[in-house]
């Protein structure tokens, strides 16, 4: 039996000075295998084209249709009505910056944060030679690092985290992340002390509380927490280089999650 | 001279950062150790109140009670000023995180605000039970009894269970925080935390009943 759906969705315009925040509530006949997408795209299409909702892909690779629902942040499209209750409240994700009712602006703040990670291959500045043949790499450490390209980039994470809520230069579990990506990478000339310049803070790994809601409600299902855990370990374990013994920071680096096909 | 001791526009390597949480997770285990060795040795008096005796005198002639007490009191200051650097102090910062977790529902970030709020009433409470026992020494069953029957337990009432949720969402945050507590692992270890925390409770409570029973006049 297909339920009356009940959405009470956000409204509001930053740029309309006469705009002022509310809710306003739309109903939605549900039928089987319906998406929260699909659900907002008919209030777009027969209610109000005016409900500013982003998206593109409607199959949970572009990331655009993040939003809280019903307290989580997650993916309008990745999210069955039939897994919510017939009462559903979307919000716009916290954090990133209102372009209006439910879009915000993510890719400013991933491009910004991307620059400050320098989230590139750092190859000792070589020039790059089109015609050389590829580097090859392992397989096995190929698709490790394939594991960590999977993110979207939908800010679902950043959302949910406690701490980059109360503060906001922290650089989230997908920096972080993104930066382990690299670490793993051979092709990344980066030393130790080079990482630990562009994470080694209270704004990078030192800020992560372990509140876990980053992995808890990533869409992908990427092992956000492992590889902060993984991250804060070896830049921990550097800090201390000199004033622990050695054998018990190589002892420290090993214990639980590690990076199986790290290269030193 | 260093540039960046004249300058702040040149930024310096510094490796304070990640030895301060370093520290803050090595005094943490330290202080767990601690709490856990603590409470099975007071609970000594559940099976004989001379033995708790027993023990009481082998930490005091070994000078690990005059000594150990007032480290172990530094220990948890340093680890609280160390924590106490992510604590929302400021009260916009407290009320976005009050907002946030009520938005999310979400266990382990409701859990930090109990931590934080375990932190404080520790600090207090803690530092009044080390002062109350470590002027007093030495420490005997009966004194620690007269303690609790002549209204301490109040005190301790508050405390124990603060203390061991401290020490136990504590624990389990470390194992998070540093990736020693994969995400395979993370539920059993969650489960095994809890139970801990449980029995812990449970030892204390029972050690408490013991010395409010226990005969002071004799």
């Amino acid at each position: 039996m297909n339920r009356m759906l009940t959405l009470n969705i956000f409204r509001y315009n930053p740029l309309d000075p006469d705009s002022t925040p509310r809710m306003q509530t739309f109903t939605v006949q549900e039928y089987d295998s319906m998406t929260l997408f699909i659900a907002l795209t008919q209030i777009r299409d027969e209610k109000d084209p005016t409900l500013k909702v982003d998206f593109c892909c409607r199959a949970g690779i572009c990331g655009s249709c993040a939003m809280v629902i019903n307290g989580r942040p997650g993916l309008a499209c990745h999210t069955q009505t039939k897994d919510l209750p017939a009462e559903i409240t979307l919000h716009p994700l916290p954090f990133f910056q209102l372009l209006g009712d439910l879009s915000v602006d993510t890719g400013s703040w991933f491009r910004k944060t991307g620059l400050q990670i320098e989230a590139w291959c750092h190859s000792d500045d070589k020039a790059f030679d089109p015609t050389a043949e590829e580097m090859r790499m392992d397989n096995d450490l190929a698709n490790e690092i394939f594991e960590l390209d999977r993110c979207i980039e939908c800010g679902c994470c950043m959302a949910a985290c406690g701490t980059a809520r109360m503060r906001t230069d922290f650089l989230g579990a997908v920096s972080i992340m993104r930066v382990a990506r690299f670490y793993l990478d051979p092709r990344d000339k980066r030393s130790e002390d080079d990482y630990y310049e562009v994470i080694g803070n209270d704004q990078g790994v030192f800020g992560c509380m372990g509140l876990l809601a980053c992995e808890d409600v990533c869409p992908k299902g990427i092992p956000l927490q492992d590889q902060l855990g993984i991250m804060r370990r070896m830049m921990a374990m550097h800090s201390v280089k000199g004033v622990l013994p050695r054998p018990l920071i190589e002892t420290i680096k090993k214990k639980g999650c590690c990076h199986a096909h790290a290269q030193s | 001279m260093n540039a960046s001791t004249i300058t702040l526009h040149v930024p310096q390597r510094s490796k304070i950062a990640g030895r301060m949480d370093f520290f803050q997770m090595a005094s943490g285990v330290l202080l767990i150790l601690f709490l856990w060795a603590h409470m099975l040795l007071v609970s000594s008096v559940i099976l004989s109140p001379s033995l708790m005796n027993g023990i009481a005198w082998f930490f005091e002639a070994t000078y690990m009670a005059q000594i150990g007490g007032p480290a172990i009191f530094v220990l948890m200051v340093v680890h609280f000023i160390l924590a106490a650097r992510k604590m929302p102090f400021k009260q916009d910062e407290w009320k976005t995180f009050r907002v946030h977790a009520r938005m999310l529902q979400h266990k382990d970030t409701t859990m930090w605000l109990v931590q934080v709020i375990s932190a404080i009433l520790i600090l207090v409470l803690g530092a009044v039970h080390m002062f109350v026992v470590l002027t007093d020494l030495p420490i005997t069953a009966a004194k620690s009894a007269a303690r609790i029957q002549s209204g301490w337990l109040y005190l301790y009432l508050v405390l124990l269970p603060m203390a061991e949720l401290h020490v136990g969402v504590g624990f389990y945050r470390i194992g998070v925080k540093y990736g020693f507590v994969g995400r395979s692992k993370r539920k059993w270890f969650q489960k095994t935390e809890n139970v801990m925390m449980i029995g812990f409770i449970t030892i204390g409570l029972l050690t408490l009943v013991r010395f409010m029973l226990l005969n002071i006049q004799g």
